[in-house]
């Protein structure tokens, strides 16, 4: 629905994941949720329930551990819905590139739309990359959105289950 | 005119939850989501897409939308105390099968929740209703809204109310049932989209629940009620903003051992 659509940069809500971060930028993006920074003003809700949640902030590079988890989270996430990755680690792998227990950064395994440099990156670059983040949910369209890669059980049944199929059978506006 | 204002009692709530909203900003001196920001929420949950679990789970949310709406139509129309207390009682009961309805951990803790919460203050809610109908002679609210005097004569009893106002709009110390990270919502978990909306302006139904009860406490002079919802309002929201959660087990104590033996007090000393 076209009058709907300007309201999703007004409230995009969050959920944050921490895929084997070293807790600098949770900590940085925690400070931008609480007063002195205030990222409630823009209407953004830190939800921690995927279900509801438009914006998937995540930091850290992702480690073996954390991939399934992240990947399913991103799926649970009801379209539209924008990625936004925060930190050097999540972009590029940062200081942990090349290691042999990590991914280099969360775009090897979800499209990713935001961007944020920086270790730790600041609540101030945090803050920009939420508003950007809810111009780019703005010009989403409800398609269905696919992670790159699934793991193990979750990438046999997945095809069969009704999250998947229901890329064919739904018809988007 | 009073069907106009139930008609509209969802978007009363929502002016109530917005305005709260900016006024705990304001205690945390922040600036605050602006005071529309409950209904762009709503207009956004409209706009995305829907994953339902299964069909009973969706469906229980509107019912309990649709039933706890009908309740507050009720406390319009001035209808019989104790019917709407367990109206609203019937409604609690749809979304805490709700929450038994599906397989997920969080959702069966938010439903123990919601079930202890539910034992809390239901006691306290009917002995509120037993105390107004000692002192007008009547369940009607239409006839307890044409006295007044209640407030001196039963201040225990509003105390006791007071303590289990929080407990209604999920705020601390009593916030066990969304418990905002902790468990994850609770049985609000498993909904999102157009669902998810039902149990958002359900909430703000609760708020105009609750505050009606508060607003009963002035009878007659509207303006003591209006009074009285106010500084309950500020009560509440300074409250949550100075306390931390208690435990579930503890917030059934608490409620037991002070606000049911002030209402007992309360109402024995009535009939003595």
């Amino acid at each position: 629905m076209k009058f709907f659509t300007p309201f999703r940069k007004k409230s995009p809500w969050v959920l944050h994941y921490n895929a084997g971060s070293c807790n600098g930028c949770d900590i940085e993006i925690l400070a931008a949720l609480s007063p002195k920074y205030d990222l409630e003003r823009f209407g953004v809700i830190n939800t921690g329930n995927p279900k509801q949640s438009d914006i998937f902030l995540v930091t850290g590079p992702v480690t073996y551990r954390s991939r399934e988890r992240l990947v399913e989270l991103y799926s649970q996430i009801p379209e539209p819905k924008v990625v936004v990755a925060v930190g050097s680690c999540t972009t590029t792998g940062g200081v942990f590139r090349g290691m042999y227990n990590v991914e280099d950064g969360i775009d090897r395994y979800i499209p990713v739309d935001v961007y944020v440099p920086g270790c730790a990156s600041s609540p101030q670059l945090i803050i920009d990359a939420l508003v950007k983040a809810g111009d780019i949910l703005e010009s989403k369209s409800k398609e269905i959105e696919k992670p790159f890669k699934l793991f193990g059980t979750l990438e046999t049944i997945g095809n069969k289950l009704s999250r998947f199929n229901m890329a064919q059978k739904v018809k988007h506006d | 005119m009073i069907w106009l204002w139930i008609a509209l009692a969802p978007v009363l709530g929502g002016f109530v939850y917005g305005g709260e909203r900016v006024m705990r900003a304001r205690m945390q001196r922040r600036q605050g989501p602006p005071f529309l920001q409950p209904f762009y929420d709503m207009f956004k949950l409209l706009d995305k897409r829907t994953l339902i679990v299964h069909s009973p789970h969706a469906l229980l949310a509107v019912a309990h939308f649709a039933v706890l709406w009908f309740s507050i139509g009720a406390i319009f129309l001035g209808w019989n105390l104790l019917y709407i207390i367990f109206l609203h009682l019937f409604a609690q009961m749809l979304l805490i099968l709700a929450g038994y309805s599906v397989r997920s951990v969080y959702s069966h803790v938010g439903a123990n929740r919601e079930l202890l919460m539910l034992v809390a203050y239901e006691p306290v809610l009917i002995l509120v209703a037993v105390g107004l109908y000692l002192v007008s002679g009547s369940f009607e609210i239409s006839e307890i809204m044409q006295q007044s005097g209640y407030l001196p004569k039963l201040l225990p009893l509003f105390a006791a109310l007071a303590m289990i106002v929080p407990i209604k709009v999920k705020k601390s110390p009593f916030d066990i049932g969304e418990a905002h990270q902790e468990i994850v919502g609770g049985v609000e978990i498993e909904y999102s989209g157009v669902f998810y909306e039902f149990l958002y302006m359900s909430r703000f139904l609760e708020y105009i629940f609750i505050y009606s009860f508060v607003f009963i406490f002035g009878g007659a002079s509207l303006w003591l009620g209006g009074i009285l919802v106010a500084g309950m309002f500020l009560l509440v929201n300074l409250v949550d903003n100075a306390t931390a959660r208690v435990r579930s087990v503890h917030m059934v104590k608490i409620i037991y051992w002070v606000a049911i033996t002030l209402a007992v007090i309360n109402i024995v000393g009535v009939l003595l």
